[in-house]
């Protein structure tokens, strides 16, 4: 069951991708309108795979493997892009959104209901909530990136004062930087709760809350990183061009560390 | 039955002639009553804006265009060489296009610009509070209601601002989204500076700070907008409230520098500025514009942007031509089954289907009778259908060789629904204006 309602998650995404494709092609606000639906669909979808599978024989929360981590992913930034959007009327960000929603989707798919058993250390309560807390602090963050990022050519074309083709598309630039403040703002201390509840864990099953582990540190790094771009807006006015390139930037660096990480470095941070 | 449209627009007519032609329009609602008793008329439309003429109006297949020119000539005092020199005449599918690109816009001197829809709009109210219009005048204009929302809404062609003004609004849009509660600060008093500011008010803009050397001409400005007039020297503190800036003095040199630029952007936390300088010479030191977070345009970039618009425009014009085609075409479909022959032959088809879908769900039945019944069951069918259809099938070809056969063929295909297989009834029902 969690498989079916899986599947047609996959399927309303990638029409919900091509729906905001072809109305960022044609101009057509009612594509993107039906697009917003497909991506509505996707998500209750997702949500019924969850909670089959929370439901179902194995009656597990869905958090056990990377894969399942990353449809986790995807269905948090769902929920916050359509929030978002409920909000702003900015669809166009969902042209961003879903293709990413789409692929990360395709890759999670690949272990789809495979047996998963659980090593011990994982057997508590606490690891789902940091999980989940983790993975929707991330969510944000990368939501805004990607505000950022269209901020970035938005205030590129609008500066360059040159042929605006593109610029009509994209929502204006006080608008992309209060989402990406929004998200900012929210996804901080959601990932701050998570990586405080992970290292309670870590102490009751590692015996300490701190290992020197390369995931730890790097996600230390990271939590800085973003602590130091919420200061700095906050207390000098780090607005607009300067805090978008800044957002993008980490988040490229958060990209290519958790990837690098995953191939090259050892770490006790990984159960799957 | 048959559409004929004469008209005069930009193109066909010198200003001199135009001119002459919009000082005669006079009186539309009078105008449609002359049109209306000339023989042949049935339907009319008039048009009159400063710029076109256009009278639309149904006539029978016999009749020409050539007393409508007659008649707009009358109207505009010109001669027989000037009548046949600058006005146009179109009949149906033709007609019907050049309504459809001079609703839309296409037809216009500024490409897509909006208010000729409306002005074609009112021109049919007025045909409806004249009764000048019928079933014919009432699907056309519909019909060209809908091309021109189409059009508007498919293609570019009403797009971005084709006057520095409002390219000025339309940027401040891209950088802010809602203008409400933003603040304006209008530095000088050029005309366009006005025109801008007053744009900007119009689309949300909360406050406007005025600042000009003349302490009484900003308080006179200031209060034409409602807005506060600012001493000429504290024009730095007044940047560091503002989010759009419009100047336009006539210095000779500059009146806000990066410096004072810079300071304000610092006081304000790098809340975004916006900088319009549309002075000649120049009023804002051109290295504002590299400072983050500030936009920076003078008159150039603006006319720039309106020049790549109005080039878009007329890319996109060519898209509208295609809608505008395929929409001609489907408004002939429909005009030519409004003849009587299609109609008939369409209602004749449709008794006969209905009597064969009877037949057809009593086949276990009839199987029980005798083949002679049998066959008389379905002669009966025939004959009632006959016996139904021979009257209205009278009165539709009685009353089309009197030339009177509309609105009978219409409330038939109406009334048997005939128009539903073939495409969808159109939204409004046509007999109601606005």
């Amino acid at each position: 069951m969690d498989i079916l309602f899986f599947k047609a998650a996959v399927a309303a995404y990638l029409a919900s991708a091509v729906a905001y494709g072809f109305s960022l092609t044609t101009r057509q606000v009612s594509a993107a309108r039906v697009a917003t639906w497909f991506m509505f669909a996707a998500f209750l979808c997702h949500s019924m795979s969850f909670f089959a599978l929370f439901t179902g024989s194995a009656g597990r929360v869905p958090l056990t493997s990377i894969h399942e981590t990353l449809s986790l992913f995807v269905w948090a930034m769902t929920g916050v892009y359509l929030v978002l959007q409920l909000k702003t009327k900015t669809r166009v960000l969902g042209a961003f959104i879903s293709p990413v929603a789409v692929v990360v989707m395709i890759v999670a798919s690949v272990r789809l209901g495979g047996e998963v058993s659980l090593p011990a250390p994982l057997q508590s309560s606490l690891v789902p909530v940091h999980v989940f807390l983790s993975v929707i602090g991330e969510a944000l963050f990368v939501i805004a990136g990607a505000a950022g990022a269209m901020y970035l050519i938005q205030d590129r074309l609008i500066k360059k004062r040159g042929k605006r083709s593109f610029s009509r598309y994209l929502p204006s630039l006080l608008d992309l930087d209060r989402i990406h403040h929004v998200c900012l703002m929210a996804g901080f201390p959601v990932l701050t709760l998570g990586i405080f509840v992970g290292s309670i864990w870590a102490r009751t099953a590692w015996g300490s809350a701190w290992q020197w582990d390369p995931k730890q540190v790097w996600t230390l790094a990271f939590w800085l990183l973003y602590a130091f771009l919420l200061h700095q807006r906050l207390a000098i006015g780090w607005k607009g061009h300067r805090a978008a390139l800044f957002s993008v930037l980490a988040l490229a660096v958060v990209i290519v560390f958790f990837v690098a990480g995953a191939v090259f470095f050892p770490t006790v941070h990984r159960f799957a | 039955m048959k559409l004929v449209l004469v008209g005069m627009n930009h193109q066909s007519a010198p200003l001199e002639v135009r001119e002459r032609m919009a000082l005669a329009c006079g009186d539309a609602r009078t105008s449609l009553r002359e049109i209306v008793l000339l023989p042949d008329v049935r339907e009319v439309l008039y048009l009159c804006t400063c710029n076109r003429i256009e009278i639309l109006a149904h006539v029978p297949a016999s009749a020409d265009a050539g007393f409508l020119r007659a008649f707009a000539a009358a109207q505009g005092g010109l001669s027989e060489k000037e009548a046949a020199d600058f006005l146009y005449a179109r009949e149906n599918d033709e007609a019907v296009r050049h309504l459809f690109r001079v609703a839309a816009g296409i037809d216009s001197l500024v490409m897509g610009e909006p208010q000729i829809l409306g002005q074609v709009k009112e021109a049919y109210r007025q045909a409806v509070r004249s009764r000048t219009n019928g079933i014919l005048l009432n699907k056309t204009m519909h019909h060209t209601f809908r091309v021109a929302k189409r059009i508007r809404t498919e293609t570019g062609i009403a797009d971005n601002a084709v006057s520095v003004s409002f390219a000025a609004v339309e940027l401040a849009k891209k950088i802010f989204g809602d203008l409400g509660g933003k603040t304006v600060l209008v530095v000088g008093a050029g005309e366009m500076a006005e025109l801008a500011a007053r744009h900007l008010i119009a689309n949300g803009a909360a406050r406007i700070l005025v600042a000009n050397r003349t302490p009484e001409r900003a308080a006179a400005l200031a209060k034409s907008f409602g807005g506060t007039a600012v001493p000429f020297a504290e024009i730095g503190r007044a940047l560091q409230e503002a989010d759009i800036v419009i100047s336009s003095t006539g210095a000779s040199g500059f009146v806000i520098n990066v410096e004072m630029v810079a300071a304000a952007l610092y006081r304000k936390k790098n809340r975004l500025l916006f900088l319009i300088d549309i002075a000649v010479p120049r009023d804002i030191e051109p290295n504002a514009g590299d400072i983050d977070n500030v936009y920076l345009y003078n008159i150039d970039h603006l006319q720039e942007v309106v020049d790549e618009n109005r080039a878009s425009r007329m890319r996109e014009a060519v898209r509208a031509e295609a809608i505008i085609e395929e929409e001609v075409g489907r408004f002939r479909a429909w005009f030519d089954a409004l003849d009587v022959v299609p109609t008939i032959v369409a209602l004749r088809e449709k008794l006969e289907g209905v009597a064969q879908g009877e037949l057809k769900d009593a086949t276990a039945w009839l199987a029980g009778l005798k083949e002679e019944d049998r066959r008389r069951v379905e002669y009966l069918a025939t004959a009632m259908i006959n016996k139904i259809l021979h009257d209205p099938i009278t009165a539709l070809k009685d009353e089309s060789a009197d030339g009177g056969g509309l609105p009978y063929v219409a409330a038939v295909r109406r009334l048997f629904g005939l128009d539903r297989e073939t495409q969808k009834p159109e939204g409004e029902t046509p007999s109601t204006g606005h």
